[in-house]
């Protein structure tokens, strides 16, 4: 008995085992869904593995306290710029109320008393850790006669007007802090790089720390329904016009996302279901093979998902298109079985012999275009990135499944009686169509041909340009509300470009001091040299137990009562208020404390109040684990092309230490040549395993040059419709050149195979047309479901499959065809043997 | 006798009322449209004052005296004499103060967020008195000669440099006196004397350190 036969025995008179298969298959693909189902909602999973800059931008992503910081901000209307001023501390109050917010950023620490006195008390530790020389020439200032000159020379800056010694005097009467803390130096340092105003006073910015207990999406999700009934109450208070409360950070877009995530497999899938089904209607007016068809599809997706958790334990955002996509692949198979069954069974066959001879006509077909897709997706191995590796292998299991399902569960849906269509006007249409092109090819290929050849000529003109979003922002999910308020925020902030980041971890603190100190010194020496414009690292924040322990040494030298007495007649002759000088008293007690041997030093970040401002400043440089630090550069030009950041590359880092450069913009450096060559390499890899496969399948070099020429064509035809309906390449979208490449193969497959094997050309090219036709049409609308996507990649990738399967499937018709039979006119019927009839 | 003296309170008394007037917000917005036009007509003003000045950080006032020169909008020009004599230069953009007797000078930039911009304000504020109502809650009495405002922040950002700002202006809408409460407990009061509406030569609010000068910039560039 043939497979085919045999397939047609189990379906139509084994049911109830097939049924049972079934069953299995569906509860233990739902266990395992309800059992690991785990999603990995981080979006940087998307970007491809093994570049450095990728893996330093994760790490700051998820290290560092901006994890849980949240960006609010106010924006008003130019006519209420001073309202906003008044109204913007009440605002701060009430965000400082609420129980999810830690500490707010709402103004220079320097500017408030709180900030002033936290400064002081971390003096000590930093104090300490300030090189040799540097400490000596600080400590020299408690001699007592320097005490008195300073003092006395202070005093007469006041007399003469001068604002400085009574700031200087205010955080650092002693002189000995402000040499210790060099981040905090310019006291403006913070407001300069990060503005909390804009310069038109019409948006106010305030980074907030919350206090969520993990970055997981549904911690984000809950924050943000807090945040956001926050948000709607926040305003009240303002007698201004319009004010906007403007939200974002990560777990602003993680809770964005993650929600948008449901919406698209919501949206995506029953848009998907519906558009196949209503052309799977119209094609063959069939309810139940429709609802066949949809089930099985269901087990393929159920199939692919449970295998992907058990291979991946963790389902990437981009996955969710695997549905919809597989869906649009799926229903190929489905179309073309049943076109076959249809016509045989309008031909006189029985329901099993119809069965079988679907089977046995399109079964080498479609295991082909099972083949040819499931291997294009499974090329998405090589791209690196997990979230692409995840789509590929899970769609290269599910169309597997495709293949094997639609030719077996599929039929237990089809009834056995027969009730002929009438008035099928799609296969008459393509009925004529056939004939027409099997007369006259030369007459359809020369209406088609140019088409194409001017497609092709405007897919390589430089001149008409191939948009390629290589920014950050092509990858959020669109009318994304954080999104919004961070464009929002950096058109009324124009800070300057963003900074490389420089990640160094150490495995203790003398080694992390090390680091920096060297680092610092490396780049400072850039700075010199013109290469870069500025830097800033925590150098000063990284403690040396080393240095410590001889600086602690070299206290007990000073004699503090004299300093503490001399302290006191230098208030006392300038007529200083011995009141307002009580921190300077309090730190000569603390450094001869200090000096005692059996002291321990407390670290500054527990002398830090927990709400203090300055953590904004410290956690810039510190991740949660404090050995792991990060420097900033800022360069001369915004980082836009490889050779800079191969010069930065080059420059940066320091002869053994461990260093990770990263940054949005220089991450992207790397990403743009990666999907570049994403799009050449891998596609290139694609083509020639699809021409290799084709020149095996079809051992014709005529049919095979028809078929690969209509394969660059398509591709051709594609990029130019992108060019000139302006629809934009982005990191990820790429990847659809692959997939059209794959699908085209198999509508090559479809109709060659029948055009080079069949005894009754018009009937079977029929035949198999119009399947190929429908499935062309549904493969559309599955893709172009995508569409409906909040996430852009998925939309954009959705997008351009639709594009791509368009003319995948015009070509296979109104070229592949014509072109065949052009190049290969078909022999007489009685020319082929009884064996080749059989065969085919 | 006593009905006498009661008699002589109550005169007195209305006497003084007479002459403290509270002013309705109808009649400090004209008062403020009448100080705009004097300004328009006269942006130029200068003067000898004298300054005392109390810091927390100090157990005694500080006296100084000297002139000023001031441009309307922020221009101006302070020349402190006596023992620590100085000179303060403003051209709205850029402020230097030059210690003679230090041959030192400080640079700031205004108008970067400064600690010194909302200071910086106050000046101008009291001799301008330029839109004061967008940034000031206004409060006035008409007084015997001239009048008294109080004038209090209504930003965050002067809030933190001045509580109050009390303000005498002549009859003829000049500042006469000013009196600055800050927040730290810090009050600067200031009178003003022989002003003079002359032009003012735009060199006057310029400055260029003398050779040999030491130039610091406190608060970075």
């Amino acid at each position: 008995m043939r497979f085919s036969e045999k397939v047609a025995f189990l379906v139509t008179e084994r049911r109830s085992l097939m049924w049972s298969v079934v069953v299995l298959i569906a509860i233990v693909g739902v266990g395992i869904l309800v059992a690991f189902l785990r999603l990995d909602t981080e979006v940087l999973n998307l970007l491809p593995r093994g570049f450095d800059s990728v893996e330093g931008l994760k790490t700051y992503n998820s290290e560092f306290a901006q994890t849980r910081e949240l960006t609010f901000a106010l924006l008003c209307q130019p006519e209420d710029a001073d309202k906003l001023e008044e109204f913007a501390p009440k605002f701060v109050e009430k965000l400082r109320a609420q129980p999810w917010c830690v500490r707010v950023l709402a103004g220079s620490p320097m500017e408030t008393p709180d900030g002033v006195r936290d400064l002081q008390r971390i003096a000590l530790p930093l104090l300490l850790n300030l090189e040799p020389e540097d400490f000596d020439r600080a400590i020299s200032l408690l001699q007592p006669q320097k005490i008195q000159e300073r003092l006395a020379q202070l005093r007469r800056e006041i007399e003469s007007g001068s604002p400085r010694p009574e700031i200087e005097l205010t955080l650092d009467p002693l002189g000995l802090i402000t040499p210790s803390l060099k981040p905090f130096a310019g006291n403006a340092a913070m407001e300069t790089d990060q503005p909390l105003t804009s310069p038109d006073s019409t948006m106010r910015v305030f980074p907030t720390v919350t206090n969520q207990p993990s970055i997981s999406a549904f911690d984000c999700q809950k924050l943000m329904k807090q945040v956001n009934a926050f948000r709607a109450s926040a305003v009240e208070g303002w007698d201004g016009g319009k004010l906007e409360v403007l939200i974002t950070g990560r777990s602003a877009y993680v809770a964005e996302i993650s929600l948008s995530m449901r919406h698209d497999i919501v949206a995506t899938v029953l848009s998907s279901i519906a558009l196949v089904g209503a052309v799977f209607f119209i094609g063959f007016r069939r309810w139940l093979p429709l609802l066949g068809m949809g089930f099985a599809l269901l087990l393929c997706c159920l199939i692919g998902l449970a295998a992907g958790l058990l291979i991946f334990h963790r389902l990437n955002m981009v996955t969710v298109g695997f549905c919809a996509i597989l869906v649009g692949l799926g229903v190929d198979f489905a179309i073309l079985i049943y076109g076959r069954y249809q016509q045989a069974r309008s031909e006189g066959d029985g329901h099993r012999v119809a069965v079988a001879d679907a089977v046995h006509s399109l079964g080498r077909a479609v295991f082909f275009g099972a083949l040819t897709t499931a291997v294009g997706f499974l090329a998405l191995v090589l791209s690196n990135s997990s979230g692409f590796i995840q789509l590929g292998v899970l769609i290269a299991i599910g169309i597997s499944a495709a293949g094997v399902l639609m030719t077996t569960v599929f039929f237990l849906f089809v009834p056995r009686g027969n009730v002929p269509l009438r008035n099928d006007w799609i296969l008459d249409s393509v009925r004529n169509y056939v004939h027409r092109m099997l007369a006259r090819p030369r007459s359809i290929l020369a209406i088609s041909a140019p088409i194409l050849m001017a497609l092709l000529i405007i897919a390589m003109v430089p001149q008409i340009p191939l948009t390629f979003e290589a920014n950050a922002r092509s990858l959020e999910p669109k009318n994304s509300r954080a999104g919004t308020a961070l464009s929002l925020i950096m058109q009324k902030m124009p800070v300057r470009w963003e900074p490389v980041l420089g990640i160094v971890r150490a495995a203790t603190e003398q080694q992390l001091h090390d680091f920096w100190k060297s680092i610092s010194q490396h780049w400072a020496e850039l700075q010199r040299a013109g290469k870069i414009k500025s830097f800033s690292t925590p150098n000063a924040l990284a403690l040396s137990p080393r240095e410590m322990q001889r600086n602690r040494l070299e206290l007990a030298s000073i004699n503090f009562d004299a300093a503490r007495t001399a302290l006191q007649n230098a208030l006392t002759q300038n007529r200083f208020n011995p009141g307002a000088f009580a921190s300077a008293f309090e730190l000569l007690n603390q450094l001869q404390a200090a000096a005692a041997p059996d002291f321990k030093i407390p670290s500054w970040r527990t002398q830090l109040p927990l709400g203090s401002a300055w953590w904004f400043l410290v956690e810039r440089y510190f991740a949660q684990d404090s050995l792991t630090t990060t420097g900033f550069v800022t360069t001369n030009t915004p980082v836009a092309t490889q050779e800079q950041k191969n010069v930065l590359a080059r420059e940066l880092p320091v002869a053994g230490i461990p260093i990770t450069l990263s940054g949005w913009s220089y991450t992207l450096t790397d990403l743009v040549p990666w999907s570049h060559r994403q799009l050449l390499l891998i596609s290139a890899l694609m083509a020639i395993f699809d021409a290799s496969l084709l020149a095996i399948l079809y051992r014709d070099l005529r049919l095979w040059l028809v078929q690969v020429i209509t394969l660059a064509l398509a591709v051709a035809a594609m990029i130019a419709s992108m060019k000139l309906l302006n629809v934009p390449l982005n990191l990820l979208n790429v990847l659809a050149f692959r997939l059209v490449l794959a699908i085209g193969v198999d509508y090559g497959i479809y109709v060659l195979l029948v055009w080079q094997r069949s005894h009754d050309v018009a009937r079977d090219l029929t035949g198999v047309v119009k399947p190929v036709v429908l499935a062309g049409l549904t493969a559309i609308a599955g893709f172009g479901s995508l569409g409906w996507a909040h996430n852009p990649t998925l939309s954009g990738l959705g997008v351009a499959c639709a594009i791509g399967l368009f003319w995948s499937l015009a070509a296979t018709i109104f070229f592949t065809l014509p072109a065949a039979v052009a190049v290969k006119p078909k022999l007489p019927q009685g020319h082929f043997t009884e064996a080749e009839l059989e065969h085919a | 006798m006593r009905n006498i003296v009661v008699v002589i309170c109550l005169i007195t008394s209305c006497a003084l009322g007479v002459r403290a007037e509270s002013l309705s917000p109808a009649d400090i917005k004209s008062l403020l449209e009448n100080i705009r036009e004097k300004r328009a007509a006269a942006p130029s003003m200068q003067a000898d004052f004298q300054e005392q000045r109390k810091v927390h950080l100090l157990d005694e006032p500080i006296n100084s005296s000297g002139k000023i020169w001031f441009q309307a909008p922020t221009k101006f020009r302070i020349e402190r004499k006596g023992n620590a004599p100085s000179i303060t230069v403003s051209d709205g953009e850029q402020l230097w103060i030059y210690y003679p007797n230090f041959k030192s000078a400080e640079h700031y930039s205004l108008a970067k967020r400064s600690p010194l911009d909302a200071a910086i304000s106050a000046i101008t504020t009291a001799l301008n008195l330029e839109n004061v109502e967008h940034t000031f809650h206004i409060a006035g009495d008409k007084a015997g000669k001239g009048y008294d405002l109080e004038l209090t922040p209504r930003n965050p950002s002067m809030k933190r440099i001045f509580q109050k700002l009390l303000l005498h202006l002549s009859d003829d809408l000049f500042a006469e006196r000013t009196d600055m409460l800050q927040p730290n407990g810090d009050q600067i009061v200031t009178t003003y004397q022989n002003p003079n509406h002359a032009a003012i030569p735009a060199s006057q609010f310029e400055f260029t350190p003398p050779p040999g000068t030491e130039v610091s910039t406190p608060l970075g560039k």
